[in-house]
């Protein structure tokens, strides 16, 4: 299945894997998700209209304060900016696509589905209650026990897993998929933002995942993670390990739109940025250090005063490059020609929001305030200016970019006023937060004094919630009416994306983008056109970029290839996920709720395994960068450079998974620790069993690089069987420790061990499929004897699992 | 009745006497956060103002007054200078984020600290248990209340609290006490009523349906009042004192209209809060 449907069929959307494409559906999918949490915002305002309860129960209201947070946060702001950078960022780099389409779609769709998994999760007896920070034990079925509670967990998980696939996509593209010319200290600023977005989502959200996986075990199998660490010394397990992802969460959610910022005060005042390097340089550094301050939101527990100093210190130290940044937008204005279009209104705006929201954080930094405004609306008011407030510049780019992703120029006068009633709705909903500060959060009594200001809150909620009425109006009219622009509409646009059509064709550039030359080309190579560039027939405007020249011999070899641009299987698998993940959801503590769950299990593993072979056999090409800038991995193909990442992600999740192990037994004494397995023996034969199969698969390449089928298939063979002896020893072993009654609900140290040992199991597992399927492509089509690379990658996926049981054996059968 | 003058010290020397001039936790707060809102508004003010002031004055009047060099479209990204400016203004932010942040510093340490009496007979511990939905206080004498926390005036009360269930936070706004509950561990602080009245303490972690009905009165009584309740609280509460008032205050807060019964001129406000500048006594 290669041909694209036209955009005006719904298969089109199903099947696409274009970048733009799927940029539109996460704009548009995340827009809803941002009516949901809206309603939801409106219904918690008019709750607050008078202190005491109204309209909402205390159950549903905090239903309402968790999911309006889980959905804004999560199914809302990344995604919406995700929508700009699928659309943007290739095209800001010169590339054709995303460097794995297919991946991108399978992130698109296991997207949608997670957040149609949250949708369902109101049906289901409720949904999750415990406010959108899960803190730990309020997050067990014990005391949020309804089962759309546990389908809130895997939908995040859906989520997790969509997030790292994108986050892999896109810094394979953005490392590898540059234009010719274009060094990284050229990205433009959007694509900067990009780039350190996704390496911030890599390693933090796999640190979620890893909580989320406890939390989805205790839930779904009924292990004692969380409850044994609400009355132990490891109490802190899950705020340690939700705020080592959640405070760079803050600047994941952040930096897109002060990529928007940089991008739209450049193209608005006819400047270019002032101190560009050091504002690099300061989101660089504001990356790393995000991973250092999460115990701030963590003053009041029990760590001590060094920690708490410490965690004060780099507080202080992260937003000193903000305030950097900050001024490098105020001089970027000075002597410019400033525009005020509607785009750059909302840049505007974003940054005076963004100025009080860290003005007010200042306030929460210094830790002995903080003991005042921890769980107040000082808080509340002081993240909505910053979340909200960078989402403002969102919605700049949403103006900015609609002329290109559209044709079509949007309603001046409606997008001026949209803003107007925003900005002043946002004020009027978030400044007398600050006034009326001692109010408890997620409360809906408060002290009768403070009831003017939440009136006057409700009231300006209600006119945010209007102005995008006008959003949605002045989106919708100007698609049909608006007046159709050519490539530029901005008169100081300089990225590429403005170089071409509006919108743009499916393969973005005639012939390749270059910067060789030290500014943007199109290089068309001759013989793959008709003689005098057909190309300059369509469109014809573009011409001032286009450079003809002599194809290289690389160029020649693939001229013929085709591109493809859809494919059913990531939808399929999606969907076969979303059953899945629905069927889980019935499990509770081990027990199933109704034997529909049971179908729905078993249909969603079908369909899964169906869509993921489908996936696997699917011929599919990729646009291909054959001349691209591809600093720090020039060395490194692509495919290979994605499993790196991947892998360091996963490092990333075993390290939060086993982090927690050694918390939870340090917590509660090590030396009290009853160790599970009763004999080391089998743990023992094992650490064999899989470091001989780590030989058998580097045999494997070996005879793949040789050309030689039956060592390749007698290679793979060999791995096979190991894998199935280890995971034969590890059945039985399970099963001799299930017939003495240690079950994973039977302590606290059998959880650990079968959660740990579990999720390496299930590698081992997704690896064996993997061989499976490779070793049946060998026997049946003489597969990877001219191309050995998936050999390879399997191989460090393989190595890895290896190297994790290197480290699990000591800890669980030795010590 | 006199009045202590709290002036705003931010050049005062940073290492202050532990207890020596931070005084209440209401105090140090006042203090710390009419600075830092004094601050913040003039930096606020001056950096909106001059954002506001640039975009106005370069905005676009359709023609270049001069030599400009525009960017063009297709050009690789470069900045533009002005670099001296840029640092000037960051090295000033700079300096006062980080003078204003180390100078509360002091003031941590000496809440950490807690003020000198602590640990000593002047100093009143109570033991503070949340639980889904409620509070329970337990005295050194071994009495115990639910959701009522009676202490006297003038005197460190240190609060240890733990939690049965979930997480639950222990605060009450206007005497600036906030305490996580955590189940399994312990934590602490402290705090000293220089007004008799009555005020709320709130939860203010999220712990489930009846989160926001988790109150409790807390009551600060005249020394010597407290010592006749301390002594016999059963009898107290049965009227065998004086205390018509205090029983008043009880029956208004059983009704689900709370926070009415606060009459304001107990308790400073959110607005003139801002500007307290004296603490009356």
């Amino acid at each position: 299945m290669s041909d694209l449907p036209p955009a005006s069929t719904v298969k089109r959307w199903l099947v696409t894997t274009n970048h733009k494409d799927v940029g539109i559906l996460y704009l548009v999918t995340a827009l809803f998700f941002l009516l949901l949490g809206g309603v939801l915002a409106l219904l918690i305002r008019v709750q607050l209209w008078t202190p005491g309860p109204s309209l909402l129960s205390g159950g549903a209201y905090n239903e309402a304060v968790t999911t309006h947070g889980l959905l804004m946060v999560f199914w809302f702001l990344s995604p919406f900016a995700f929508g700009f950078a699928n659309y943007v960022v290739p095209l800001q780099i010169g590339a054709k696509d995303l460097a794995f389409p297919r991946l991108n779609a399978l992130s698109y769709w296991a997207y949608v589905f997670s957040g149609l998994l949250m949708v369902i999760s109101f049906f289901q007896g409720g949904t999750y209650d415990a406010g959108w920070t899960m803190y730990a034990p309020l997050n067990i079925p014990e005391y949020s026990p309804s089962v759309g509670g546990t389908t809130a967990v895997l939908a995040l998980v859906l989520f997790v897993v969509s997030v790292t696939i994108g986050t892999v996509n896109f810094l394979v593209t953005i490392h590898r998929g540059r234009a010719e010319g274009m060094g990284m200290w050229n990205l433009p600023l959007f694509t900067w933002s990009i780039l350190l977005t996704v390496w911030m989502m890599l390693f933090a959200f796999a640190a979620l995942l890893g909580a989320l996986l406890l939390l989805g075990s205790d839930r779904i199998v009924g292990t004692l993670y969380f409850t044994a660490t609400g009355t132990g010394d490891s109490s802190l397990l899950w705020a340690h390990l939700f705020w080592f992802f959640g405070h760079p969460e803050v600047y994941i959610v952040f930096f897109p739109a002060l990529g928007v910022m940089l991008e739209i005060f450049q193209t608005f005042s006819g400047r270019r940025l002032v101190g560009r390097k050091w504002v690099i340089l300061a989101m660089i550094l504001i990356a790393v250090q995000s991973f250092l301050v999460w115990m701030h939101h963590m003053f009041l527990t029990s760590i001590n005063l060094e920690i708490k100093t410490l965690m004060m210190a780099t507080t202080i130290g992260i937003s000193l490059p903000f305030d950097l940044i900050v001024f490098a937008l105020i001089y970027t204005l000075v002597k410019g020609r400033v525009q005020f279009t509607t785009p750059f209104l909302f840049s505007l705006g974003a940054l005076l929001l963004f100025i009080l929201g860290g003005i007010t954080g200042v306030f929460l930094g210094a830790t002995v305030l903080d003991y005042e405004f921890r769980g107040t609306y000082w808080v509340v008011a002081h993240f909505h200016y910053v979340m909200f407030g960078g989402a403002t510049a969102l919605f700049g780019a949403l103006y900015y970019w609609y002329p290109k992703m559209t044709g079509r120029m949007y309603d001046e006068f409606l997008g001026k006023l949209h803003f107007g009633t925003f900005f002043v709705g946002f004020n009027l909903l978030y400044f007398p937060l600050f006034l009326a500060w001692e109010t408890p959060r997620r409360v809906f009594e408060y002290n009768v004094e403070l009831i003017t200001w939440h009136q006057l809150a409700t009231i300006g909620g209600f006119i945010v919630g209007a102005s995008f009425l006008i959003m949605f109006y002045n989106l919708y009219v100007s698609y049909w009416n608006g007046e159709p622009v050519g490539e530029n509409p901005w008169e100081f646009s300089r990225t590429a994306e403005w170089a071409i059509e509006s919108p743009p064709p499916l393969e973005n550039w005639p012939g390749r983008a270059s910067y060789a030359d030290g500014s943007l080309s199109f290089i068309e190579t001759a013989p793959a056109h008709a003689a005098d560039g057909g190309r300059a027939t369509d469109g014809g405007v573009v011409s001032q970029f286009v450079e003809v020249r002599e194809p290289t011999e690389t160029e020649l070899a693939h001229a013929e290839v085709h591109e493809d641009h859809a494919s059913i299987w990531p939808f399929a698998i999606g969907l076969g996920v979303f059953v899945l993940f629905l069927g889980l959801s019935g499990l509770h503590a081990g027990e199933l709720q109704g034997p529909h769950y049971l179908v729905a299990i078993a249909a969603g593993l079908g369909l899964s395994a169906y869509a993921l072979l489908g996936f696997g056999l699917e011929e599919f090409n990729a646009p291909e960068a054959l001349i691209a800038e591809r600093w720090p991995f020039e060395g490194v193909g692509k495919t290979k450079l994605g499993v790196w990442f991947f892998l360091a992600s996963d490092v990333v999740v075993f390290g939060a998974v086993i982090g927690a192990f050694v918390f939870i037994r340090a917590g509660m004494g090590w030396g009290a620790w009853e160790t599970v397995p009763p004999d080391p023996l089998p743990g023992l034969v094992n650490t064999f069993v899989l470091l001989t199969s780590s030989f058998t698969v580097i045999l494997a390449l070996v005879a793949a690089e040789r050309k030689s089928k039956r060592g390749l298939l007698a290679a793979m063979g060999a791995t096979l069987a190991l894998g199935f002896t280890f995971l034969g020893i590890k059945a039985w072993e399970w099963s001799y420790e299930f017939s003495v009654g240690i079950y994973p609900q039977t302590s606290i140290e059998a959880s650990v061990y079968y959660v740990t040992t579990g999720l390496h199991g299930l590698h081992v597992v997704l690896g064996m499929l993997i061989a499976l399927f490779m070793f049946a492509r060998i026997y049946r089509s003489d597969a990877y004897l001219e191309d050995h690379r998936p050999v390879e990658f399997f191989g460090l996926y393989w190595h890895f699992v290896d190297i994790v049981w290197v480290f699990l054996f000591p800890l669980f059968y030795l010590m | 009745m006199y009045q202590t003058p709290v002036i705003p010290r931010p050049l005062a020397p940073l290492p202050r006497l532990p207890g020596d001039e931070w005084g209440t936790q209401v105090q140090l707060f006042e203090e710390i956060f009419v600075v830092f809102l004094v601050l913040g508004t003039i930096v606020g003010v001056v950096v909106v103002s001059y954002t506001l002031y640039n975009a106005y004055k370069y905005r676009d009047r359709g023609e270049e007054s001069g030599e400009a060099d525009r960017p063009v479209l297709g050009e690789l990204p470069t900045g533009e200078g002005g670099g001296r400016k840029l640092f000037l203004s960051f090295f000033l932010s700079a300096v006062i984020v980080i003078s204003l942040v180390a100078w509360t510093y002091g003031a941590l340490l000496y809440v950490e600290a807690g003020p000198d009496d602590q640990g000593t007979d002047e100093n009143l511990d109570v033991d503070v248990v949340g639980f889904q939905f409620g509070w329970e206080f337990e005295y050194p004498n071994g009495h115990s209340e639910t959701n009522e926390l009676r202490v006297p005036a003038d005197r460190t009360v240190t609060l240890t609290f733990t939690a049965t269930d979930v997480w639950h936070n222990f605060g009450i706004p206007e005497l600036r006490v906030k305490a996580d509950a955590i189940p399994g561990q312990t934590t602490e602080t402290w705090f000293i009523a220089e007004e008799t009245g009555e005020y709320t303490a709130w939860c203010f972690e999220l712990c489930g349906v009846g989160h926001s009905d988790m109150v409790a009165d807390v009551i600060v009584m005249e020394p010597e009042e407290w010592e006749e309740w301390y002594e016999d609280p059963e009898a107290y509460e049965n009227g065998e004192t004086d205390a018509e008032d205090e029983s008043d205050v009880d029956e208004e807060t059983d009704e689900e209209e709370n926070g009415e019964n606060d009459a304001a001129e107990d308790e400073p406000d959110d607005e003139s809060e801002a500007v307290v500048t004296a603490v009356t006594r």
